[in-house]
């Protein structure tokens, strides 16, 4: 988990249990600064905890957590200058737009004159200059975003933590906040962490991205890593939307050469099976393949499907096959005008093939070519 | 026969139409405040200006007096004593109140074992009947009783106070009675409103840097703000009428040094007969809290609606 | 290890310990001053006569007895001394049953009323913004500056010191809580469940008896219990409106009061009597009391 860039934050076995139930299982995870990192899983994953336990809003049960190679691990919050943007944006709704942007800076008993430049320069650039004298119970959600995170900024904090702050926001004026948050990350350079459980979100925004699933982290990488090379069967069905085909195969040793077995058909893996063998094929393999990788065409080659559903897309649709009783997705440039009925061809693709261990839940090998 | 039917037929469609539905709703309510109060509020007008005493007939053959018994009102230093004495143990016991009250409501605001049943404790004093809280007050305050001898190995015999003999102590023995009783009130109003309270901001602000004391006085307390001010105005206005702990504990005496406001108009019309006396009393009294309520309540409005 | 989940401040350890245990004390100091009242009380009321007026007073009688209670409801019953120091002019017990008649029916009267109208003006706006506000008046005028005019009225339709005339002005003066409690827990059903029931073609009638009705069957239980408390401990009107035919308890215990001689025994002992019920009823509302009572002002 090396990366180039300075080392800003660090989690080594980090364990958090509340009461008999594990939430964060054995987190370890470096952060560099200037990074824009993710935190993707679903709903439960203990994402939002790790994130509350990096801000000091929780404290770890086991294990340590570093800021610049410091022990901040029981550190309250109020020392910590982590700045945390809340999903409800936790503004203070009795308190003006300027008072609530003033807040953290008036603690730190900064001059009045400081205070006076620095929240204006933040206002001009998020947009707020007309809100100042508004009181933030009156603000719409946009407006109460961008008070939420220049709020944080202002007291100069090393990084910034930020709990799903778009969950609450309409699809079309989401994407565009998106786009707004990650080109202003970039502009200023501030270490982010974002927690989301849109995948597509967090392929959009990060540089790296977290997978979690139930406390444990299940892969760290770039969005074309963990799209490309999932490291768990968890990974390769959670990123990736339609979500990749995976089917249960059988590893058969017959003739001399090995081959993947699914029903009447069979893939040979003479390329991997040194892999394969490493990995207790006999408790049962995986076999994945991404709905775009697939190739599907009316010539007779391959598996036939039924088709069941077409959803265009522009340039792109997505099908949803019965292939000989099992639903599988596969996507296809619109030209090739596929109708709900036919019957198709498919083909995988030795190299968009992946294994991997029912035992383990991991992977084996992306790509049997 | 058909005709009959027809007829019911159209008062159930009558009956189950909006309007009517809630007007019907209403009907029960405005029936019942409509017999309770309009009559009485008509009658005491009409006495006010009348001289009625019972023992010279019935109300009916009242002389009329105009504004006789204002005039009365406005000269009657015992009224104004009444008054005055009312004001003080309001402002002293909700004052002292609220205090308790909030420092309570903080002091449990953090879980801790057995927490709820501190609070069963801390709010029975409030459903007492009244009079029970009277009498035991009183029974506290007797010559020879407990607060005497805690009184008295504390700072030795002469520290002991003949509590209902002289005006000043039988009133601070009612306003500790009022608080013993009331304090629980505010404690609730600021219990309930201080658990009421999003903790998504008081996160946020420790985040940004404030310490508990800062967070609570910057964030928390503000936001509690609009219910601290209607527990106040209501709890002020159900003390202004303070009455039946008064009637136990001292019965408005020694003499009448210790009457309030309610006392007075009590023993003006029931002791005294003079009906229509307390009657303009009870007018001044009704006129001035509704004014009073008024304004108190019109800046609230602002934050409600 | 086990840790706090939240260091609020970076306090060390040993002021920490302190202030716990500071805390913990003076939680335990306010419980008892609040007990101290209630604990006295009790105690008089299981001490014979002669330890009445002893001092310095003790906490625990020397001779407990139960005769206080006796008299009350049995007054030619005690024995021995205090037989004749006793000389109680009646048996409570006919207050009791009129307070036990009254005050439930008031209570019933009051939050039926109240509820209707409540889901009147919740649902329809009935009487505007104000309403409330308006029926809160009632609260606030000093009931003696009523009962003037209201004992004249009275007299006229003769409801003097009957079952029936307590029970009107029970409800009609504790209208205002029942409206105003209600109307807030009416609030709190969200107005689709209503509409989807209207668009199934239930009349307004049958929405607000099948579907309000049991959602709020909690608050009206809180508000009941509330009500009964206020009209159970209600003292003022009771005084003026009733003798002897409909006296209740809390008059009955102000007459204990007043009589000559001083029989704090069984006037203590009544005291008790007359509080357990509302302490009962009170430790069962309290936790809709806690969550109730933010006037719904505080909402983001």
């Amino acid at each position: 988990m090396a990366q180039a860039g300075v080392l800003l934050l660090r989690l080594q076995n980090v364990k958090k249990v509340f009461n008999s139930f594990v939430a964060v299982d054995n987190v370890t995870l470096e952060v560099a600064e200037g990074e824009f990192v993710c935190f993707l899983g679903p709903s439960g994953c203990g994402k939002t905890t790790t994130l509350r336990m990096i801000a000091g809003l929780e404290m770890p049960t086991e294990g340590e957590i570093f800021l610049r190679e410091k022990r901040i691990t029981y550190l309250p919050p109020q020392q910590r200058a982590i700045g945390f943007v809340f999903q409800n944006y936790a503004l203070f709704w009795h308190m003006t737009v300027y008072e609530n942007l003033v807040f953290g800076l008036r603690l730190r008993r900064f001059p009045a004159a400081e205070i006076n430049k620095r929240v204006h320069e933040i206002a001009e650039r998020f947009e707020l200059m007309d809100l100042l004298k508004v009181r933030a119970a009156l603000l719409d959600l946009s407006a109460m975003q961008r008070v939420a995170i220049a709020r944080t900024l202002l007291i100069d904090p090393h990084l910034l933590l930020l709990d799903e702050p778009l969950n609450n926001i309409r699809p079309g004026l989401r994407e565009m906040m998106r786009a707004d948050l990650k080109r202003m990350q970039q502009e200023l350079g501030k270490t982010m962490i974002y927690v989301t459980h849109d995948q597509e979100e967090a392929l959009t925004l990060g540089d790296r991205i977290v997978v979690m699933s139930k406390g444990k982290i299940e892969q760290v990488g770039s969005p074309q890593e963990v799209y490309d090379v999932p490291a768990t069967l968890f990974v390769a069905g959670f990123i990736g939307r339609p979500p990749m085909n995976l089917f249960d195969v059988q590893y058969e040793v017959e003739n001399g050469h090995s081959w993947l077995v699914w029903r009447q058909h069979r893939w040979c893996v003479d390329k991997v099976r040194n892999q394969i063998e490493a990995a207790q094929p006999e408790k049962g393999l995986v076999l994945g393949v991404r709905p775009e990788k697939l190739k599907i065409s009316y010539e007779a080659s391959g598996i036939p499907a039924k088709v069941l559903l077409v959803q265009p897309l522009g340039r792109k649709d997505v099908l949803t096959l019965d292939l000989e009783g099992t639903t599988v997705h596969g996507v296809i440039p619109s030209e090739l005008r596929i109708n709900v009925g036919d019957v198709v061809f498919v083909e995988f693709p030795p190299e968009g093939m992946h294994v991997f261990s029912t035992a383990t839940k991991g992977a084996i090998v992306h790509g049997i070519s | 026969m058909r005709r009959l039917v027809a007829i019911l037929k159209s008062l159930l469609y009558l009956f189950n139409r909006e309007k009517f539905f809630k007007n019907l709703l209403v009907l029960p309510m405005q029936l019942l405040l409509n017999f309770l109060l309009l009559p009485p509020f008509a009658i005491v007008i009409y006495l006010a200006f009348v001289n009625w005493q019972p023992i010279f007939g019935s109300w009916t053959e009242a002389p009329f007096v105009g504004v006789n018994n204002f005039i009365r009102l406005f000269a009657e230093p015992r009224f104004y004593e009444a008054l005055g004495r009312t004001f003080v143990i309001v402002i002293v016991a909700v004052a002292i109140e609220f205090m308790l009250g909030l420092a309570l409501a903080v002091l449990f605001s953090r879980p801790f074992w057995g927490r709820r049943i501190c609070t069963s404790v801390i709010l029975y004093p409030m459903m007492l009947p009244w009079v029970v809280v009277g009498f035991t007050f009183y029974l506290l305050f007797l010559d020879h009783g407990p607060v005497n001898y805690v009184l008295s190995s504390l700072f030795g015999p002469s520290g002991m106070i003949s509590w209902f003999r002289s005006p000043i102590s039988a009133i601070v023995a009612i306003i500790i009675g009022d608080i013993w009783q009331w304090t629980p009130f505010m404690f609730l109003i600021f219990y309930s409103a201080l658990g009421a309270l999003p903790k998504d901001p008081k996160e946020a602000a420790m985040t940004l840097g404030a310490s508990s004391w800062q967070i609570f006085r910057y964030i928390t307390f503000p936001m509690i703000k609009p219910v601290v001010y209607v527990g106040l105005v209501i709890r002020a206005l159900e003390c202004f009428k303070i009455f039946d702990l008064v009637y136990i504990m001292t019965g408005g005496g020694p003499g009448v040094s210790t009457e309030t406001l309610s006392l007075y108009i009590y023993r003006v019309a029931f002791k005294y007969g003079q009906l229509s006396y307390a009657a303009a009393v009870a007018i001044i009294v009704l006129l001035s809290i509704a004014l009073v309520s008024r304004l108190a309540v019109r800046p609230l409005l602002k934050e409600v609606v | 290890m086990k840790r706090k989940n939240i260091a609020m401040t970076a306090r060390p350890p040993v002021i920490s310990a302190i202030l716990w245990i500071l805390h913990r004390l003076v939680v335990l100091l306010v419980v008892g001053v609040f007990l101290v009242p209630a604990v006295w009380l009790l105690s008089i009321s299981f001490k014979p006569p002669t330890e009445w007026q002893v001092f310095p007073p003790t906490l625990i009688p020397r001779s407990p007895t139960l005769d206080n209670y006796i008299v009350l409801f049995k007054p030619e019953a005690p024995r021995g001394t205090a037989a004749a120091m006793l000389r109680v002019t009646e048996p409570v017990t006919k207050s009791f049953l009129n307070s036990l008649i009254v005050v439930p029916i008031a209570t019933a009267l009051s939050v039926t009323v109240g509820f209707l109208a409540a889901y009147a003006v919740a649902r329809f706006r009935v009487g505007g913004a104000f309403m409330p506000f308006f029926v809160l008046t009632t609260r606030m005028f000093p009931p003696v500056a009523f009962a003037v005019p209201l004992l004249v009225y009275y007299r006229w339709l003769r409801l003097i010191d009957t079952p029936l005339g307590l029970i009107l002005i029970y409800a009609g003066f504790t209208l205002a809580f029942s409206l105003w409690m209600t109307k807030g827990f009416i609030e709190g059903v969200p107005r689709h469940i209503e509409e989807a029931a209207i668009l199934d073609g239930a009349s307004p009638w049958r929405v607000l008896f099948t579907i309000t009705l049991p959602i709020v069957k909690g608050g009206l239980a809180a508000t009941t219990l509330f009500v009964f408390i206020l009209n159970w401990t209600e003292f003022l009107y009771a005084l003026i409106f009733t003798s002897t035919k409909t006296i209740t308890v809390p008059v009955q215990l102000s007459h204990y009061v007043g009589a000559v001689g001083r029989f704090y025994g069984p006037q203590a002992a009544l005291g008790v009597v007359a509080s357990i019920p509302v302490v009962i009823l009170g430790y069962m509302i309290q936790r809709y009391l806690v969550t109730g009572f933010s006037f719904g002002l505080i909402r983001r």
